[in-house]
């Protein structure tokens, strides 16, 4: 009885905004995400599974926040790790069942001292959660990642298809133009949110591609 | 007295608001945010299909100085499972 005298006593709105130890609301995210590590190798055998690690998953504003102001900035990573933010239920693998018939766009900043990766990686994220890269019926974005290597940052975007109806939606769904026109309109928001000069191309390449290629240099098939 | 049990760590205000607070409809409940405070963009919501959580990074990045909780008490214990101090191994080797 007292819990129901309180729960109307309590019926105003506070947010994180009019008091951050004491809001009743949060901002829920359109999905929930996930985000993991790949932990640099130890150079003792050590297997990549391993080294895949799920650190949380989260689907509030407030709950990102909470995480990004409490977890290692990129910029202090060692050479050889990754971070990743998928939708929950995706494994940031090519391996994984759901990434199949997918590809990524993705881009390298070659001058490691000139970019700001923390904003870079941190915008790419917000345009994730926030929705804007792609449109309601897409269902194209699986994850963001960004990896930190010798010689360059490089951020990605993994979609789920290549542009091509997948095998269990024949005669469904988009045409090829159709689809590489929802991946080029992708790939566009992708590149606004990296803040790139229209010069800088960002490029796609599907993930078997990659993988038969037996390495990530794997031939673009498109650039915007 | 170097044997005393450890108190386990209580969860913070703040870390207990986000647990216990409920999900906004973005799209129905009209919030007047403080002064100085921008609404989510109503052009990213307003659409006959929207779900009402689409946010642009302007409104987002607005939460970055006002919500600085860790995610739980054992945040830290679990950080260092996971990421580690980030910079254990395959360290740049110093060329200098």
């Amino acid at each position: 009885e007292q819990k129901s005298t309180a729960a109307t006593s309590d019926g105003e709105i506070r947010t994180v905004f009019d008091d951050p130890e004491n809001f009743n609301v949060k901002h829920p995210l359109m999905n929930m995400w996930t985000l993991w590590f790949t932990k640099p190798p130890s150079g003792k055998g050590d297997n990549w599974n391993e080294l895949l690690k799920e650190v949380i998953s989260f689907d509030s504003v407030e709950e990102f926040w909470g995480i990004y102001n409490n977890i290692t900035p990129t910029s202090d990573l060692a050479l050889k790790a990754d971070y990743h933010l998928f939708k929950k239920g995706v494994r940031p693998e090519w391996e994984d069942t759901q990434n199949k018939h997918g590809g990524k766009w993705a881009f390298q900043f070659k001058d490691k001292k000139a970019v700001n990766i923390d904003a870079l990686w941190l915008h790419v994220m917000l345009a994730a959660i926030g929705e804007n890269l792609e449109d309601e019926d897409d269902n194209e974005v699986m994850g963001v990642v960004v990896n930190v290597r010798k010689g360059f940052y490089r951020i990605g975007l993994w979609t789920r298809t290549v542009g091509k109806a997948l095998p269990s939606e024949q005669n469904k769904g988009r045409t090829f133009e159709q689809g590489k026109e929802v991946l080029n309109k992708i790939g566009r928001r992708f590149k606004s949110a990296l803040q790139l000069k229209e010069n800088e191309l960002v490029e796609f390449s599907g993930h078997t591609d990659s993988a038969h290629a037996g390495s990530t240099r794997a031939k673009a098939k498109f650039a915007v | 007295e170097t044997n005393k049990p450890v108190e386990p760590a209580q969860p913070t205000a703040g870390m207990q608001a986000l647990k216990s607070s409920r999900f906004l409809q973005v799209k129905n409940e009209s919030i007047n945010y403080p002064e100085g405070i921008r609404s989510p963009n109503p052009a990213l919501n307003l659409g006959n299909k929207a779900k009402g959580r689409q946010y642009d990074k302007d409104f987002l990045l607005q939460f970055q100085e006002v919500f600085k909780e860790k995610p739980s008490v054992d945040w830290d214990m679990k950080l260092k499972e996971t990421v580690g101090d980030g910079t254990e191994s395959a360290r740049p080797q110093s060329a200098r």
